[in-house]
């Protein structure tokens, strides 16, 4: 720098960045841990801010219409800890696993057929939007009348309810697969088997899983439906029940055991699933603050 | 081992408006056999087209493409092609080897033999460290060594290159050709190279197709006088053969913007 130069304005310098911006290789393990450690007490946080606000209700509110939450939890352990729990839970996620596998097996060749092929876009296209507009409750009033108070009602409500969105995550998924990719499976002479297991099904791996995850959201809900209509057991059914007896408290005891069981396998199943199969590409989040 | 020969080759593309636009104009030539063959033109004179046909990815609409091996045409059966793209096109949900393997299942080698061709070609890429890795966790440069690899692995009697430095930067380009060019001559590796860089074309070619655009036509073929290992960047010799290309080139081009 010439004598008579001067500094306008420090643009950049040592420790100038925020500290999560530039992780030093001996730091990062560290970092990692830490950032974990931060996500999870930020959940806790809100957890915990749930429950005040439900606490601070109460004051307003009598027992019958606003429980403590300490005697919902007792309730919630009761729930647990007779049994009960397990066959009620278990028929409510049978008939979820069932429907889905089903919605699962048609709309996946459904949807990768729509991608591919351009008649049978055209020709799908009405039935699958039309189906996505039908609101699930009926689906789930048609699928008891036709088939009467069985499980095939609760099967049928569920897959047909989500069959239309999955389809059309994959549909959407399948047109934006990489064509050279394509072209290069078929220079090294892939078999057609190859191609769709090697090549397609990979790109799509995104796609199913955001679609799992709606789709799951949607299943709950009709499920539900389906047995508060007259069902025996599951969970719609014990909410029913607690809905007769006026108490307010077996109504959320049994919403929340839900919930925790669908924060199980939405957070632990998928996401497990998501990072297995997701492995192959970098966690690159630099735009996120 | 064998050697490309392209006899008559016409290709029409459909305009927007339906009619047809003539892309390759009763192009000839053979490749050079245990060597490379550069196709040089400029961009989107038709030279990936050709590439294409001679892969089988085009078909054309008149003339031939023969892979000739040892004197005899083997037409009968599909010869065996290895295919290095511009854009490594990687299946990026494998590993280096998967990828490789991929190839091998494709053009159904032995099982037997997967083992011993893995470890002979990513060594010679230089990517022994790196087999078990994910490709977005690479390079640009090592993952167009990757695409080297899964061409050569499957032992092709032509190895066919779509201008495969042309999206690398200059330094890793360099270092890449050099690479290329020690490992066919080692392998003794009939190539057929698409560029439009006439310094890659001179550097890499022991035999070099000029084409002209619009529609793509030959308009001289040169061998290099040069052996692969004379040519330096600083050595006299091949410096004025690099000139006379790039004249020859820059010729054509000034005769074309006249017409």
């Amino acid at each position: 720098m010439a004598p008579e130069d001067r500094v306008i304005a420090v643009v950049s310098e040592r420790g100038s960045l925020s500290e999560g911006d530039i992780a030093l290789p001996t730091d990062a393990k560290a970092s990692a841990g830490w950032e974990f450690a931060w996500a999870a007490g930020l959940r806790i946080a809100s957890i915990a801010a749930m429950l005040l606000l439900w606490w601070a209700m109460t004051l307003f509110f009598p027992p019958t219409l606003i429980p403590h939450p300490i005697d919902t939890l007792i309730e919630v352990v009761a729930i647990m800890s007779t049994g009960d729990f397990f066959s009620e839970m278990g028929a409510t996620l049978r008939r979820v696993g069932v429907g889905f596998a089903i919605a699962m097996l048609v709309s996946i060749p459904l949807g990768i057929v729509m991608g591919t092929i351009k008649p049978l876009e055209h020709f799908f296209e009405p039935p699958v939007i039309l189906g996505l507009t039908m609101p699930g409750l009926i689906w789930a009033v048609l699928a008891i009348m036709f088939f009467g108070l069985n499980e095939t009602s609760a099967y049928a409500a569920v897959s047909v309810t989500i069959c239309p969105m999955l389809a059309i995550s994959l549909w959407q998924g399948t047109k934006s697969i990489d064509k050279d990719l394509i072209d290069m499976s078929t220079a090294f002479h892939a078999s057609p088997w190859s191609k769709i297991v090697d090549v397609i099904l990979p790109q799509l791996i995104s796609h199913i899983l955001a679609a799992i995850r709606y789709g799951l959201g949607l299943a709950w809900k009709v499920v539900v439906v389906v047995e508060m209509f007259g069902f025996s057991n599951g969970v719609g059914y014990q909410v029913v029940r607690g809905f007769n007896t006026f108490s307010m408290k077996a109504v959320l005891a049994w919403a929340i055991t839900f919930l925790l069981v669908m924060i199980i396998i939405e957070f632990g199943l998928i996401g497990w699933l998501e990072n297995r199969v997701t492995r192959w590409r970098p966690k690159i989040q630099a735009w996120r603050r | 081992m064998a050697y490309v020969r392209v006899e008559n080759a016409v290709k029409y593309f459909p305009r927007e408006d339906g009619s047809d636009m003539l892309v390759l104009d009763r192009v000839s030539f053979d490749t050079e056999e245990f060597g490379i063959t550069c196709l040089l033109g400029p961009s989107g004179c038709g030279k990936s087209t050709l590439l294409n046909a001679v892969s089988g990815l085009e078909r054309l609409d008149d003339g031939r493409v023969e892979v000739v091996s040892s004197g005899r045409s083997s037409r009968a059966r599909s010869p065996r092609l290895g295919y290095v793209f511009q854009d490594p096109r990687l299946l990026n949900w494998k590993r280096v080897e998967d990828n490789l393997i991929f190839a091998l299942k494709g053009m159904q080698v032995p099982q037997a033999e997967w083992p011993e061709r893995l470890n002979k070609y990513i060594e010679l890429v230089g990517l022994s460290d790196f087999r078990g890795q994910y490709p977005l966790y690479l390079s640009g440069g090592m993952r167009q060594r990757v695409g080297l690899a899964r061409g050569l692995v499957i032992e092709p009697e032509v190895l066919l290159m779509d201008e495969p430095f042309s999206k690398l930067d200059q330094l890793t380009a360099r270092r890449l050709r050099q690479e290329t060019l020690l490992i066919c001559e080692r392998l003794r590796q009939t190539t057929l190279l698409v560029t439009h860089d006439v310094e890659e074309a001179a550097y890499m070619g022991d035999r070099i197709v000029i084409l002209r655009a619009r529609p793509a036509r030959i308009v001289d073929i040169l061998e290099n006088p040069l052996k692969p290992g004379q040519r330096k960047v600083d050595d006299p010799q091949f410096i004025t053969f690099k000139k006379n290309l790039l004249h020859t080139v820059l010729q054509l081009i000034e005769k074309e913007a006249l017409a």
